[in-house]
């Protein structure tokens, strides 16, 4: 046993000289070191990117989509205080601050104490990580005495079309949104956040995301889901303050004034009958999704990026684009302007022990100033061609606080 | 967790043609030049007159005597052709059939002619050689000749698949009368209170259905109505009124209240489907996508136990997704013979390892008699067995509509 340990110690140290050796600008197995070897590297890597913490809104909703995700959905534990709570999310803040600047949440260096971080990210690049959290209607329940701060618009998805929830993989008091461009990384920020709260939280259920499905960016390519088609065209961009105004970010209009600057996260696990749509012919593909498969443009013609024509006709006088399309039934346009920002990503739980077949699809995330969006939409979706495809398996709304500036800790809104 | 559900299919459509529902005479339906596709009665009847209407119309007139029926011209260009059919004082002689050379099918006819009546047909018509039939004249075939190229889709000059369209046509409306027919004996029990017999019956009527589902499913709403599971699409409790609403009742609920009516219903939404197939066309690429979708419910619906959830009877089931499949295999068989014979070969092969698993699952008479054990009784590791047998079927079937779309 002493051996071992002793082997571990070694190695240990082993990482941790690579790392400053090294300078890349990842993670450090001292807290205390990380800014001189930053500053020494010479020029940044991409992964050494970092996303600011602070600032009016959370980072991860309008920052342009990372690759990976980690999603914990987290619920207070019986006999927690509001107390128990209210420091936790000060805990959260110091340690989001820190890992999201490349920092480790405490040292790997006490040969006699577990180690205060995990570890797994040491010399990981950052990866552009942002921590996001949320708050779900459960927390405002009568347990901790938030029933008078709890936001009219936040309440249990309704039953929506194409449904059939797992309990299992819905709902929660808490959620945290962890997202880089190193699934690692994403990781490391849920299993260190949930461990630190460890006896007030735990995991009620947990989410990796390998693949971003939606572009919120104008700098970025639009990536594709697992039905192999682009995803997130139309969607908002980050840089189109107006619509993030008009549609994302809580404002004047909330019942609860802390949450002004947030946004509702609306979560929807939605699997997909990947073999079956595998097996559909091309053109029916691009019939459901109304666009073309390899550029993306939409089926009345044009590029990825022309407006979907949905009163053009086809060869056969109908819709080019047909009226059970999905483009057509989730546009703004057939929604009466609703819009949401999508910022989803693919995700597989392995293989069905009945079926053998793949069990997958798209972890769907979305912000927007109120849930009621997400249900006009997911209505309107009731007669969506792809739905013979996709259904709906888990559910879960947030109410996301605004950002904080230094000093801030997140609810700090919530209990004063 | 219910298990996971799935959808049920769609109407598939675009601009190949898929399935047209041709609203018109079911004569003039028969060779309609463009199947187009369409979700509603309404839209398909239209587009194919519109697409009637494109061409120049040739009129061939024929003359219903003692003697015969020759056709005048005897010899036109391909395409839509309105066949003017008039008996002057024939008595033993009252129609015109317009048959394949081989007079196996006819194409299209107008019958009951008697001296001083005229009538026709009108057909969009590929190039080829055919037979004008007068049963009871002289001389009863006159030889009529289609010259020039082919028009609408292609399949239609391809006598196999015409052939194929044709026999699936009279497999679907055949199905549908036996689904009413099975459902009002359904109905029966349940009217008499006889919860036991009710039960026995329902998996027999159901399994019509589930051999043609993908063309019910045209008709979206209707399929809801008839076929329609609590959580989707249907979602509001009053809208939840067909087959699972019934075997909810009885399995679940355990009761009858309410059951006669809702059955009554059912028949009533049957009735009003067979109206419609009766005058629905289809096409080759539409029958080979629906045999994938069959399967694929099998593969999803069936395997998970969700679709007969409250009964469990999802074997027999399973099983009619399956023929209603091989239904479609079995009619392109003569195409793929010739087309692609080892595509043939490795559809049929992965359909006898389905029957190979679906055997070791049969019991007699089984439970609710359906010749099957029940299905929650049937291990997860057979399960996957079962699934991956259909789920290496349904890839193969997925390769047919290539080749004959």
């Amino acid at each position: 046993m002493a051996l071992s340990r002793r082997r571990l110690l070694t190695g240990a140290g082993l990482a941790g000289a690579g790392v400053a050796a090294g300078g890349a600008g990842g993670y450090l197995a001292s807290s205390a070191a990380p800014t001189a070897p930053a500053a020494a590297a010479p020029a940044a890597a991409v992964g050494d990117a970092t996303v600011p913490f602070f600032g009016a809104h959370q980072a991860g909703i309008a920052t342009p989509a990372q690759d990976r995700l980690a999603f914990g959905s987290l619920n207070v534990v019986p006999g927690a205080s509001q107390a128990d709570v209210r420091d936790l999310l000060v805990e959260w803040t110091q340690a989001a601050a820190k890992m999201t600047a490349g920092q480790l949440v405490g040292d790997v260096a006490e040969p006699n104490a577990p180690p205060l971080d995990t570890g797994e990210a040491v010399g990981s690049p950052v990866s552009r990580l942002t921590v996001t959290i949320g708050y779900g209607p459960s927390l405002f329940d009568d347990r901790f005495g938030l029933a008078p701060r709890k936001p009219a618009a936040l309440a249990v998805l309704p039953p929506l079309p194409n449904e059939n929830l797992d309990p299992a993989a819905s709902g929660g008091d808490l959620c945290v949104q962890a997202c880089s461009d190193d699934p690692l990384v994403a990781f490391h920020a849920v299993r260190n956040l949930a461990r630190i709260g460890m006896g007030v939280v735990e995991h009620n259920w947990l989410e990796l995301g390998f693949g971003r499905t939606s572009t919120t960016s104008t700098a970025q390519q639009t990536p594709r889901n697992l039905l192999g088609f682009k995803d997130g065209t139309r969607n908002i961009k980050a840089e189109q303050t107006g619509l993030m105004n008009a549609h994302v970010w809580v404002g004047q209009e909330t019942d609860q004034p802390w949450l002004r600057g947030g946004s509702y996260l609306v979560a929807r696990k939605i699997q997909m009958h990947i073999e079956n749509w595998d097996r559909d012919y091309l053109q029916d593909q691009e019939n459901v999704i109304g666009r073309s498969k390899v550029n993306g443009a939409p089926l009345s013609g044009g590029t990825e990026f022309s407006e979907p024509d949905f009163a053009a006709p086809g060869a056969d006088g109908q819709p080019a684009i047909p009226v059970d399309a999905h483009v057509r039934l989730a546009s703004f346009e057939h929604n009466g302007g609703t819009r949401i920002l999508r910022r989803g990503y693919s995700y597989t739980d392995g293989v069905d022990p009945q079926t053998g077949t793949l069990v997958g699809g798209l972890f769907f995330i979305a912000f927007m100033k109120n849930p009621s969006q997400f249900i006009k939409l997911q209505t309107s979706l009731a007669t969506d061609a792809l739905n013979e495809y996709v259904h709906h398996v888990g559910s879960a709304v947030f109410a996301c606080p605004p950002g904080v500036s230094p000093g801030q800790r997140w609810g700090d809104g919530l209990f004063t | 967790m219910e298990p996971p559900m799935s959808n049920s299919t769609r109407a598939r459509r675009g601009k190949l043609p898929l399935v047209a529902v041709a609203a018109v005479a079911a004569l003039a339906a028969v060779l309609a030049g463009c199947s187009s596709s369409s979700s509603g009665a309404g839209s398909g009847a239209s587009s194919a007159t519109a697409a009637a209407a494109e061409d120049k119309t040739t009129t061939v007139s024929i003359s219903l005597t003692s003697q015969g029926c020759q056709p005048k011209p005897a010899s036109v260009t391909a395409g839509s052709v309105e066949f003017d059919v008039a008996n002057s004082d024939a008595a033993a002689v009252s129609e015109a059939e317009l048959r394949t050379s081989d007079k196996s099918k006819i194409l299209g006819e107008q019958e009951n002619l008697t001296p001083g009546l005229s009538g026709g047909f009108t057909l969009t018509i590929q190039p080829g050689k055919y037979v004008v039939n007068c049963p009871g004249a002289a001389q009863q075939d006159w030889t009529f000749t289609v010259t020039g190229k082919a028009t609408g889709a292609d399949w239609q000059s391809v006598p196999q698949l015409t052939s194929a369209v044709s026999g699936y046509s009279g497999y679907i409306n055949q199905n549908t009368a036996d689904l009413v027919s099975h459902t009002q004996t359904f109905c029966k029990a349940i009217d008499a209170g006889n919860m036991e017999q009710a039960k026995l019956r329902y998996p027999q009527a159901r399994v019509y259905y589930e051999r043609i589902e993908p063309v019910a499913e045209i008709w979206g709403t209707l399929d809801t109505s008839i076929d329609g599971r609590w959580e989707n699409p249907v979602t509001v409790a009053s809208q939840f009124t067909g087959f699972h609403k019934l075997e909810q009742l009885l399995w679940s609920d355990n009761t009858l209240k309410g059951a006669s009516a809702l059955c009554a219903g059912l028949v009533q939404n049957e009735q009003q489907l067979l109206t419609l197939v009766k005058s629905a066309q289809y096409n080759p690429l539409e029958m080979a996508s629906g045999s994938t979708d069959l399967v694929n419910e099998a593969a999803t619906n069936k395997i998970s136990g969700e679709e007969e959830r409250y009964s469990n009877t999802d074997l027999p089931v399973l099983q009619a997704n399956v023929d209603g499949a091989m239904e479609v295999v079995s009619l392109f068989t003569p195409y793929l013979q010739q087309k692609d014979p080892s595509l043939l070969t490795t559809i049929n092969k992965q359909n006898a390892a389905v029957t190979k698993v679906l055997a070791k699952l049969k019991a007699s008479p089984g439970y609710d008699g359906t010749g099957y054990v029940e299905y929650s009784t049937v291990l997860d590791a057979q399960r996957k067995q079962l699934s991956g047998a259909i789920n290496a079927f349904a890839e193969d079937l997925s390769k047919l509509s290539v080749q004959v779309g």
